[in-house]
């Protein structure tokens, strides 16, 4: 920049050739220097989630060191005393009994090595480093992905978000299409009614909220015994649950269909069309925008909830998050299978994220404007 | 997004309008019961979920239920109310969590402009970049309870990555012990903060976008510096922003539970026993359920008063421009 000339400021003469103002080249500075603000800020802002990658692969022998990146895998010792490897990884005797087809009556003594064991149950070598090498390297992982809830759960979850969604959308669009333009008494009435909605805070009416959602589960026969239709009961009340909607999605609807031109249903009219031809044919396929929006903000809200699951469904019945949480006891806790299961449950929202970002950003900026 | 923009409360028409909406015809009287009938599905929901239980909570905290299967609930009129105070194994419970709580939210609400406006205001001036704000906003995917997770393995007292970095960088001599409260207070609003910088800043930013450029231009060239441009025609024209967010942390503050149970607050760690997870314990762990209803009454009662207010104030505040 040092064959630049200068001129003193904006308002000066311009000067010919290769010039800036002094003014432009404050800025050209400032640019660089946020510029690399922003990434520096962005490393920072990802580091916790790196972090947390890392951590699913450490065991918590290695845990009170430092690990930036994924720890080389270990080779098994066979003088390892079975006890060690047990509290360090995670291993659940019952488990290494039935797998390596052990009478489940034997008590495995934590001081015997893993050559004893290999010795008095007749198992090859290789097969021991074989079966317990995973456990060493992938220990969050095998723990959780082995437990016995964590498919079904998932499946619940998924179930749940999809269900909660496509529920939402269906009764925000008739509601939104009820209220549009909000010409008459009824409809401002109901109009605020939601909007009162995001100032109640939910523990305010959690506690009736529970006593009358289970008296409503109650009136159904055969609910009160463990079984298939508690169960669909317990998941379809949350579906209902995520399916009443609030103040974001009558906002949005109401708003964007407020846009429509009401000549379009006239003209609709006059050509015969019923209301619900009109709804079907006309109005709905107009409404990818407002159904995108309500879609990614609901996504992340219900695929993210823990209450309502904590709360409401069963351990047996439960969605990915609370599942998770059960690994927190209050005296033992498997950190690393937390890891990997707080990794997991974030992984789709992410993929799905980064694959549609324009829908979120306006999303975001449709729930930030909605004030 | 339209360009209808929401009042609140929204006003009946006045007057003239008023009159002429007296004749219906058949028509207008086919298309209303329509209506009717497309609202009432998510109506009856909404009714039920959300508002049927506010009356019948009444009844249920003037007695004494312990859970939802009790046999035996009796009148005990106001008494589940004055508990809080009377009561000591209560209070001792109860009164430091306030404590916690309004700590909380207030070093949040410190953290909502650190990080929020700070970004909103560089990303103003130097004009929006997509990636940025997509690698900002990532942390909002995750949910409340991995939140806590994080915290609880970027600082926890000898196995938290953090705390070994940094010992290790020498920027700290001992460990900031996320299970000690003077570790939630540092450690939470920073993780809050960098949870919500997105959408703070996305709040923020669509602030600052409407602003009238000219205020700004006038203020430049008139000699303002960058300082008295900010506090000067900035900040007065972005008042509702700052109304919206205040709302927003102020509830999402006190309504925070997913990450408190991840650090333990229900098996007994004291530095996460915040509002919500002592009424929580009350009302579903430790069987008392009318105690907790009265609990959660008198706690966050104010708190939704006070956000209606608030939002009353910006719509208000919105529309005299």
């Amino acid at each position: 920049m040092s064959n630049m000339r200068v001129r003193e400021s904006r308002h000066s003469p311009p000067l010919r050739g290769g010039t800036v103002s002094l003014h432009a080249v404050y800025r050209r500075v400032f640019r660089v220097a946020v510029g690399g603000f922003f990434v520096v800020y962005s490393v920072f802002t990802l580091i916790p989630l790196y972090l947390l990658f890392v951590r699913t692969f450490v065991s918590t022998k290695d845990a009170t060191e430092l690990w930036l990146w994924v720890p080389p895998a270990e080779e098994i010792n066979m003088n390892a005393e079975f006890g060690n490897l047990a509290i360090y990884y995670n291993l659940d005797p019952q488990k290494v009994k039935k797998d390596f087809e052990i009478p489940a009556s034997v008590y495995i003594k934590p001081s015997w090595t893993l050559a004893r064991i290999g010795e008095e149950y007749g198992i090859p070598e290789e097969e021991i480093k074989r079966y317990f090498g995973p456990f060493v390297r992938y220990n969050g992982w095998l723990a959780l992905l082995s437990h016995v809830q964590f498919f079904p759960s998932v499946g619940r979850t998924i179930l749940l978000t999809a269900g909660g969604i496509l529920g939402l959308n269906v009764l925000s669009i008739l509601t939104g299409t009820a209220l549009a333009r909000l010409r008459r008494r009824y409809q401002m009435f109901v109009y605020n009614l939601y909007l009162f909605q995001t100032v109640i805070p939910i523990f305010l009416i959690l506690v009736p909220q529970f006593v009358v959602v289970q008296w409503l589960l109650g009136l159904i026969p055969g609910y009160d015994s463990p079984g298939l239709v508690r169960q669909t009961g317990q998941l379809v009340m949350l579906v209902i649950m995520y399916a009443q909607g609030g103040a974001l999605s009558t906002m949005i609807y109401t708003s964007f269909i407020a846009t429509i031109p009401q000549e379009l249903e006239d003209a609709a009219e006059i050509d015969g069309a019923s209301r619900w031809q009109y709804m079907r044919y006309i109005q709905l396929p107009l409404m990818k925008i407002p159904v995108a929006s309500l879609t990614v903000i609901a996504l992340t809200q219900i695929w993210n909830n823990f209450l309502a699951p904590y709360v409401y469904l069963d351990a047996q019945n439960t969605t990915l998050l609370p599942l998770i949480q059960s690994y927190a006891g209050q005296y033992s806790t498997n950190f690393q299978a937390i890891y990997t299961g707080v990794f997991l449950s974030a992984l789709p929202l992410v993929v799905i994220y980064l694959s549609f970002r324009r829908w979120f950003i306006r999303g975001v900026m449709a729930g930030a404007i909605k004030g | 997004m339209g360009s209808m923009s929401a009042h609140f409360p929204v006003r009946a028409p006045t007057g003239i309008a008023r009159r002429a909406e007296r004749k219906l015809s058949a028509r207008e009287r086919r298309r209303i019961v329509e209506d009717l009938v497309l609202l009432s599905p998510q109506l009856i929901l909404f009714l039920t979920l959300t508002v049927v239980p506010f009356f019948v909570g009444i009844p249920i905290v003037l007695t004494d239920r312990s859970n939802f299967t009790d046999p035996e609930v009796n009148y005990v009129g106001m008494e589940n109310f004055t508990r809080i105070w009377a009561d000591p194994s209560i209070a001792r419970d109860y009164f430091p969590a306030v404590t916690r709580t309004a700590r909380f939210t207030l070093l949040n609400y410190v953290m909502v402009y650190l990080f929020g406006l700070t970004l909103a205001l560089l990303m103003y001036e130097v004009g929006f970049r997509g990636r940025f704000f997509t690698i900002v906003y990532l942390p909002r995917m995750l949910s409340g309870l991995a939140v806590g997770f994080i915290a609880v393995m970027l600082f926890a007292e000898s196995t938290g990555s953090m705390n070994l970095l940094l010992l290790k960088l020498g920027w700290i001599r001992e460990p900031i012990n996320i299970k000690l409260e003077r570790g939630t207070t540092i450690a939470l609003p920073i993780l809050m903060g960098w949870r919500h910088a997105g959408y703070n800043m996305a709040l923020f930013l669509t602030g600052l976008l409407s602003i009238s450029r000219e205020t700004i231009e006038a203020a430049i060239v008139d000699g303002a510096t960058y300082w008295q441009r900010l506090t000067r025609v900035y900040f007065p024209q972005m008042i509702p922003s700052f109304i919206i967010a205040t709302v927003f942390c102020l509830t999402g503050s006190f309504q925070v539970f997913d990450m408190l149970v991840a650090l333990g607050g229900m098996v007994g760690n004291k530095a996460a026993e915040f509002v919500s997870i002592v009424f929580f314990l009350h009302a579903f762990q430790r069987n008392r359920m009318a105690l907790g209803l009265a609990m959660s009454l008198e706690t966050f009662l104010p708190l939704a008063v006070i956000g209606v207010s608030l939002q009353r104030l910006q719509r208000r505040l919105a529309y005299d421009v």
